[in-house]
């Protein structure tokens, strides 16, 4: 506690922010801050702010005391607006990314001589290892239809994973048009390149995702799009399923890439297609599985790899009854 | 699909490209380019999956697209010169809409983008017939109509193609693309003589058929559409992996296979007009086109490309049936020495 106490003042002086009242303390324990901000390190002081510290302390004292949680931008601190400063460096960092671009191209595919992007196989896609990798992800929930489930992403204990963690709620939104609700999911942004272009993952070579998780014992859905440029094809996706085990213990998921089956609209589709590998999008846990309550999901890394022991091209069969057009 | 029904299919694209071949009448040429997208459409989905579609789609909207520019092009024509025949274009207009048009059905620069999307997107049976059979019939145009169109356009298209293809070929690891970029960059060394010596185009045509339906054979012998599945043909066939080799070369332009025979043809037509600088660079684009058939080839013929147990034996559970390889493989390298029998092509 008196760790606690310590460390929100040595935060607050340094943000030039007043102090929090002590009837605070014992919520700030339980305010889990939002994912971009979870970590207790202190910001580094800015150099040109050190000096006005000290005039400041003394002002701290006679502010009015207010709630104030850890690590939220102080209101009294306004960051530096500068509209041109901005512009500048937006296009000095793409420009700088067009070269990396145009020079990785003399490399070879992805920046990599061939031989070794040919030899690879095994790949980490998504690791989590610190801010900018969370960066990466975005977190839904039925909120955006008007639920009540909630997610959160931050960073693991030591950086060395990332914890989804939240409540589902399966109470309905009552606009009159949903039937059914509580889901949460996390998906990957969709890789840019420089001006924004948008890229995709060649997965050809390999096989199999390999998820190192550690779970709360509920069946998670993994679902991969494709990249394409129809806006019809936005709503089709491969999905298969992930049961976590729910132990101390971590837990290696290696699914196939020839079971993912095909749905479209989020229904599971009678004409299944294989999963293509050559431009992939972005994959996507997601937990609907009607249980109330709260849950959690540690992802510590998310790579593929070649199983040579994996023969199979695709594990679902289309049905000439069903789908006649696939088999004139 | 039915048999009756897809020999109906197919026979519709090759009417539709005779049609457009032996028209002089330019409605009929536009009725022709029609009725072979319509029925090109089925063949590129034959199997079907929701990227067959896409690329089908892509390829329908860009094809329709050239045609209605193609239709536009042939009304200012008739505008202004009162009648439907193909003879030369008579409006300057007119002459870079319908090259612009042609341009989008080939797969010239700028307009280049549609054809590593849908080659990629298809099987490699239907991708052979879009890259090789669907440029006829455009190409058969320009010919017709090449003593009017603008040659600072065309060779501002060839040069960039030839550019691009050798560029956008350079770091992919999917055959399909490979080919799609490499039949960019042929366009564009077809397209640059044409104004010149349009007989050099068609022998570079006929040429570059020959070696493209030599490669996509070569590839759906061996099943494979990527450079990593290639590399391991010299497990199941070594003498597949012999003749990539000599096709790849030959495609790249390297004497003494036949692929040399066009660029030396065209660059010294190219010379014999006072264009020196514009051969000098297509030559050395060129050599971009070469810096990736030969990464293909070091991975699958020059080197034993290492491999696990598994994937020695790959199965095929069907025999693949190819037809004409042998005198296919044999045309697309021995045919330089023929180089002087040329003049019965004028």
């Amino acid at each position: 506690m008196a760790l606690v106490h310590k460390l929100l003042n040595g935060t607050c002086i340094l943000r030039k922010c007043p102090k929090p009242s002590v009837a605070s303390y014992p919520f700030l324990g339980t305010r889990f801050a939002d994912y971009c901000s979870s970590s207790l390190q202190k910001p580094a002081p800015v150099p040109g702010k050190a000096s006005s510290q000290r005039k400041t302390e003394g002002d701290l004292q006679g502010h009015h005391q207010r709630d104030v949680a850890l690590d939220i931008t102080c209101p009294e601190e306004k960051p530096e607006v500068s509209f041109d400063k901005a512009i500048k460096d937006e296009l000095k960092n793409h420009f700088w990314r067009l070269k990396d671009d145009i020079v990785n191209r003399w490399i070879g595919p992805e920046g990599r001589p061939l031989h070794e992007v040919l030899l690879e196989q095994a790949r980490v896609v998504w690791k989590f290892r610190g801010k900018e990798d969370l960066d990466k992800w975005i977190v839904t929930s039925d909120k955006t239809i008007g639920g009540r489930s909630e997610a959160f992403l931050k960073m693991g204990k030591n950086n060395q994973s990332a914890l989804l963690y939240g409540t589902l709620s399966s109470d309905t939104p009552q606009d009159g048009e949903s039937s059914r609700s509580g889901y949460c999911a996390m998906i990957s942004r969709i890789p840019r390149g420089p001006f924004e272009r948008k890229r995709s993952y060649d997965w050809s070579q390999f096989n199999t995702l390999y998820l190192r998780v550690r779970g709360d014992g509920r069946p998670w859905m993994v679902n991969i799009r494709e990249d394409t440029d129809i806006i019809q094809r936005k709503n089709q996706m491969y999905s298969y399923f992930m049961f976590t085990r729910g132990g101390p213990y971590w837990q290696d998921v290696k699914i196939p890439f020839s079971k993912f089956f095909f749905s479209n609209q989020g229904r599971i589709r009678d004409a299944q297609y294989q999963l293509l590998l050559d431009k992939i999008s972005s994959i996507g846990f997601t937990l609907a599985d009607k249980v109330d309550g709260p849950f959690f999901l540690e992802i510590d890394f998310i790579g593929v790899f070649t199983d040579p022991a994996h023969t199979e091209e695709f594990a679902y069969e289309n049905s000439p009854e069903l789908n006649p057009r696939l088999f004139k | 699909m039915n048999p009756l029904i897809f020999t109906t299919i197919l026979m519709t694209v090759l009417l539709g490209t005779m049609i457009v071949m032996m028209s002089s009448h330019w409605l009929m040429i536009w009725i022709g380019f029609e009725m072979n997208l319509l029925a090109i459409i089925p063949v590129l989905m034959k199997k079907y999956n929701p990227r067959t579609m896409e690329a089908s789609t892509k390829y329908f909207l860009t094809q329709a697209t050239a045609s209605m520019l193609l239709m536009m092009a042939i009304i200012i024509n008739l505008m202004h010169s009162g009648q439907w025949t193909i003879t030369k274009v008579f409006n300057p207009t007119a002459s870079i809409i319908m090259t612009s048009a042609l341009a989008m059905k080939l797969g010239l620069t700028p307009f280049h983008f549609w054809v590593p999307e849908v080659t990629q997107g298809i099987s490699l049976t239907s991708g052979l017939i879009l890259l090789t059979w669907q440029k006829l019939a455009p190409m058969s145009i320009l010919y017709q109509i090449s003593p009017s169109i603008n040659l600072n356009i065309l060779l501002t298209m060839a040069v960039l193609s030839i550019l691009v293809g050798g560029w956008g070929g350079l770091n992919q690891t999917q055959l399909r693309k490979i080919m799609a970029y490499s039949s960019i960059a042929h366009m564009g060394w077809m397209t640059a003589v044409l104004v010149y010596n349009p007989t050099l185009t068609m022998l570079n045509m006929l040429i570059y058929i020959m070696m493209t339906l030599t490669m996509f054979m070569l590839f759906i012998h061996s099943s494979s559409t990527t450079t990593l599945s290639l590399s391991h043909t010299w497990n199941k066939t070594p003498l597949t992996t012999t003749l990539i080799l000599i096709t790849l070369l030959s495609m790249g332009g390297l004497p003494p296979l036949s692929g040399f025979m066009p660029k030396w043809m065209i660059i010294q037509e190219l010379t014999k007009n006072s264009s020196i600088i514009l051969p000098t660079l297509m030559a050395i684009m060129a050599l971009l086109n070469l810096y990736f058939y030969m990464r293909l080839t070091y991975s699958t013929s020059l080197t034993m490309f290492p491999s696990t147990n598994n994937m020695k034996m790959k199965w095929q559970f069907e025999t693949k049936r190819i037809t004409l390889l042998p005198p296919l493989i044999v045309m697309s390298s021995l045919l330089l020495p023929l180089t002087p029998m040329l003049s019965i092509l004028d």
